[in-house]
């Protein structure tokens, strides 16, 4: 490294911040000068230490409750690890987390067993991780504050789903879980057991609402064809129920609870 | 605001800038929202990140808008890699522009350093090599940025921890060039100057002698970590006296530009470190300084240029119901 152009020498220094371990002396040595009390490669070093504590810890507040799941030294495997398979690619660090809960079951150890030997515990850390992504994007996506919102008069064909709903589901009771760390309780780690859930931004405050399996079909639904009555027919055929007895339901048990909640809008203000 | 403050700041000479003497600042952080939105506490101006808010569509955008219907609004950047060899990002730049209208932003800083190449973000503020190459390489970019922007780059001097054997330009020089070429502004961080100049071993007098000094609008104050054979900048403590001293002599020079106190990382209470600021006027008056206040002793490791206090607490705003 004795006449690098720039970009040489920028390549050459980001390769030796992810993989430090593959930077050789002689090459840290032609390309610094020794600090006042330490030599190139502790000058380099800094950089390189820095590089890695930094973007674990924000890992670490971007999923805070994988974190405590984990325990601190295993969350940092597994983001030490993650940082160099995919090291950041955003000028925004919101986005570091965005492959996490996919590179974990891309990466797991026993994912060349079959699904039944699959140990459950890591299933359980994906769908957290998920869950935790899931709301920290919404956090600070475009929602619909400072709008109006639907009072429960409109007729359906005027009602759409707020565009940044989150429609989940979850082989853990992932969401009950995040909350209980929230509250600054010690949970268990769950048993399997599926939850369903629509979670939603409104007045920037985010609430996470459990749906039964019916419910959550019929939100997807809305998502999918992007109507009420197309859903409720769709939803009608699925459980072979007749579509006034599916339209009543809807009517009479959910629709002004899930209006107050904000799940749905009017198309207008879109 | 703080008149006494504003108008002794003002009273310093700097024929020919159209960039105002705003006081002194506090830069923004998330843990202080809710805090400034109930106090509206006497502060000059804010620094706000603008990476925090560029792409906000939530909390943190609302809190911004409040609080720049009532301070003055600088941006502060750490993502425009001013000096990579990867091609500018130019969504970046439209959606930066778009805030700095938004928020009459009334200048936009960055540093001078690259942050990743090959597509990748370090999210750190990396040395650049000093370069007649390297000049040219920036000296073009700063004009692209300043076209999007439609006003000057202002750029800081970053803290480094490495010289480069390849080195043929003082950092000094390097920025009087690129002001000179460019037309863009500076912002001394006095502080990154004492961390850079400890840590190379060279003087901080001579660091200052070679100075554009005129080419200054903005100032920047933090504290450091010294780990004994190195400093590392931290920016979660007060401002040493070593800085205050540059700072005092630093100051005059610039013929008043604005000074703005970071800190970033075990963040306290907002008065705390709005205090730390308010210390400045003892430097600028030169009236007896003030002590320092008491603080915590720190939690964290010694981590260069933490970013974690730029990720909001996401937890705190979340909670499960049943309907
Ligand atoms: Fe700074």
């Amino acid at each position: 490294m004795t006449t690098a152009t720039l970009p040489d020498m920028q390549r050459w220094m980001m390769e030796a911040l992810i993989a430090p371990g593959r930077v050789d002396g002689a090459s840290v040595a032609g390309t610094f000068k020794p600090g006042a009390h330490i030599d190139a490669a502790a000058c380099l070093g800094i950089y390189q230490r820095s590089y890695i504590l930094r973007l674990r810890q924000c890992l670490i507040e971007q999923f805070p409750a994988t974190a405590h799941a984990l325990g601190q030294d295993l969350f940092c495997d597994f983001a030490d690890e993650y940082l160099r398979s995919c090291p950041s690619d955003s000028y925004t660090l919101y986005e570091l987390g965005r492959r996490f809960a996919g590179w974990i079951s891309d990466n797991r150890p026993d994912k060349d067993l079959p699904e039944s030997e699959r140990e459950s515990w890591i299933d359980f850390m994906i769908d957290l991780a998920t869950y935790e992504r899931a709301l920290f994007h919404l956090f600070d996506a475009p929602g619909h504050e400072g709008k109006p919102w639907p009072d429960g008069q409109e007729a359906d064909a005027e009602l759409t789903l707020l565009p940044s709903l989150v429609l989940g589901h979850y082989r853990f009771p992932v969401a009950w879980y995040y909350h209980e760390v929230r509250a600054g309780k010690s949970p268990a780690h769950p048993g399997p057991a599926s939850q369903y859930v629509a979670v939603v931004r409104r007045d920037f405050q985010t609430t996470t609402y459990p749906l039964s399996p019916f419910h959550h079909r019929f939100l997807m639904a809305v998502q999918q064809l992007g109507s009420i009555d197309a859903a409720l027919e769709d939803l009608a055929a699925w459980s072979q129920r007749p579509l006034e007895d599916v339209r009543n339901s809807w009517r009479t048990d959910v629709r002004q609870g899930w209006i107050d909640a904000g799940f749905f809008i009017r198309r207008g203000d879109a | 605001m703080d008149g006494a403050v504003k108008q002794s700041v003002a009273q310093a000479e700097n024929p020919g800038s159209t960039f105002e003497r705003l006081g002194l600042g506090v830069g923004l952080r998330n843990s202080h929202f809710d805090h400034i939105l109930k106090a509206w506490p006497e502060v000059d101006w804010f620094e706000a990140i603008s990476e925090n808010f560029m792409d906000s569509g939530g909390r943190p955008r609302w809190v911004l808008d409040q609080i720049k219907e009532r301070y003055p609004i600088v941006l502060h950047g750490v993502s425009m890699s001013i000096g990579s060899t990867d091609p500018l990002d130019r969504a970046y730049l439209a959606k930066l522009k778009a805030l700095a209208d938004d928020v009459k932003a009334r200048w936009v800083s960055d540093h001078l350093c690259w942050t990743g190449i090959m597509g990748l973000n370090s999210h750190d503020l990396l040395p650049l090599m000093l370069t007649e190459e390297a000049l040219t390489h920036v000296a073009a970019r700063v004009r692209i940025v300043q076209d999007v922007l439609e006003r000057p780059l202002v750029l800081e001097n970053p803290s480094s921890y490495v010289q480069f054997q390849q080195s043929t330009i003082s950092e000094p020089d390097f920025l009087r060039a690129l002001c000179d070429q460019t037309g863009c502004k500076l912002l001394l961080d006095v502080n990154n100057v004492y961390v850079t100049c400890f840590n190379a071993g060279t003087s901080t007098d001579d660091y200052m002698k070679a100075f554009p000094f005129e080419h200054v609008v903005q100032m920047h104050l933090a504290g450091h970590q010294h780990c004994g054979t190195h400093i590392v900048d931290t920016h979660d403590g007060p401002v040493c006296d070593e800085v205050w001293q540059l700072f005092r002599a630093a100051w005059q020079k610039t013929g008043g530009a604005s000074p703005l106190l970071e800190w970033d990382g075990d963040v306290p209470e907002f008065d705390r470190v709005h205090a730390e600021v308010l210390r400045a006027r003892a430097y600028i008056d030169g009236i007896d300084p003030v002590e320092a206040v008491a603080t915590r002793s720190r939690t964290s490791a010694a981590t260069s240029t933490p970013v974690d206090f730029m990720v909001p607490n996401v937890m705190g705003d979340s909670r499960m119901q049943t309907l």
